[in-house]
């Protein structure tokens, strides 16, 4: 009874920690709708934290590769994405045309887009200090890095 | 409880709060509200110094197009060299002469800021209203298109001082890093207008995060 007492509590207890590391960081956030005949619906809740945890687990040639690809938009998106860490909410960008929205922003620490038209509605939500991460994480498996 | 059972508790108490106090500190989680009360975005901006480049492109033509950009000067500032593409490296860009139909762009300068304020250029015929005048340290070209349907009016407000920073860094550059950083030590300046009978387009800077 003592023993098994003891097991759950340990058990409760990583729980609880792996959950409140987990959920820490935020969500990674993906809905899209497309409204027409056989139109996609992708609802994505990811937590963040996870992200550049499963990052290691890629091979490092497949790393190598995107970070190669990328090499060029790499640096700006990071000095890009540790600026808006340091900013409050704010709408970047705001483009409506008719029926057809589209917002670029950050709330509370995320960066946000959101694409709302008859045809489709596409959300994104991104914790900054993820996609910091990633880019930092793939800014060292460049090539020379 | 248990005396022992107690303790273990307690002692996963004190471990689970020590690590939870170790984790770095971090953004708040996605969908939790700030706690903070502080001043709206606008006016913590004003407080912090921070300067707003604006863009509002809106049309007047019933089409309910509307485009807003709202970016801080200091991250374009901190981006832009991070840049590297086409003819743009390091916040600089590069330009050339022969497009320019070999205009000394430095000369042109040197010779606007040592000149004596007034109006340089004034065209006015059936088509054109055209004016170029330096006015309290800015540069102003007003041009008014009066030819076509939708008689665009375009007036431009430029420091001498951004146009200097911006030719700093040699003749074959245009350094837009330091116009970023001398446009920033600007009060609030209206730099384009554009008003035709279809739409108006405002460029503007000030220290609000937030446009009217």
């Amino acid at each position: 009874m003592m023993l098994l007492a003891k097991a759950a509590l340990g058990l409760g207890g990583t729980l609880v920690l792996a959950g409140a590391y987990t959920f820490r960081e935020g969500l990674i956030r993906v809905d899209v709708d497309e409204y027409r005949a056989g139109g996609s619906h992708v609802h994505m809740w990811v937590p963040a934290a996870m992200v550049p945890m499963a990052m290691h687990f890629v091979p490092k040639h497949a790393l190598c590769d995107a970070a190669q690809r990328a090499r060029e938009v790499l640096p700006a998106i990071h000095a890009f994405a540790k600026e808006l860490k340091k900013l409050r909410d704010v709408d970047l960008i705001e483009v409506s045309d008719g029926d057809e929205h589209a917002q670029f922003r950050t709330r509370s620490g995320n960066l946000q887009v959101d694409v709302d038209s008859p045809d489709e509605h596409v959300h994104l939500r991104v914790p900054l200090i993820t996609l910091d991460d990633v880019v930092g994480q793939l800014e060292e498996s460049a090539p020379g890095a | 409880m248990f005396p022992r059972n107690r303790v273990l508790a307690m002692r996963t108490a004190l471990v689970a709060s020590m690590l939870l106090a170790l984790l770095p500190v971090r953004a708040p989680a996605q969908g939790t509200t700030p706690t903070k009360t502080g001043p709206s975005t606008s006016s913590a901006a004003a407080e912090k110094g921070e300067r707003w480049l604006h863009v509002r492109v809106i049309s007047t033509d019933g089409k309910s197009e509307t485009v807003r950009v709202n970016v801080p000067l200091e991250l374009a500032e901190k981006v832009l060299p991070a840049v590297n593409h086409d003819r743009l490296h390091a916040g600089k860009v590069r330009i050339d002469r022969s497009e320019m139909n070999d205009i000394d762009l430095r000369a042109l300068m040197e010779a606007i800021r040592t000149a004596k304020e007034g109006e340089y250029v004034t065209v006015e015929d059936s088509d054109n209203d055209v004016r170029v005048a330096k006015q309290g340290n800015q540069l102003t070209i007003h041009v008014l298109d009066k030819s076509g349907s939708k008689k665009p009016q375009v007036e431009v407000k430029v420091p001498v001082k951004v146009i200097d920073a911006l030719l700093s860094s040699g003749k074959e550059e245009l350094d837009l890093v330091a116009a970023l950083h001398a446009l920033g030590a600007e009060g609030d300046t209206e730099l384009v207008s554009v008003k035709d009978s279809e739409s108006t387009v405002r460029v503007w800077l000030d220290s609000k995060s937030v446009a009217d």
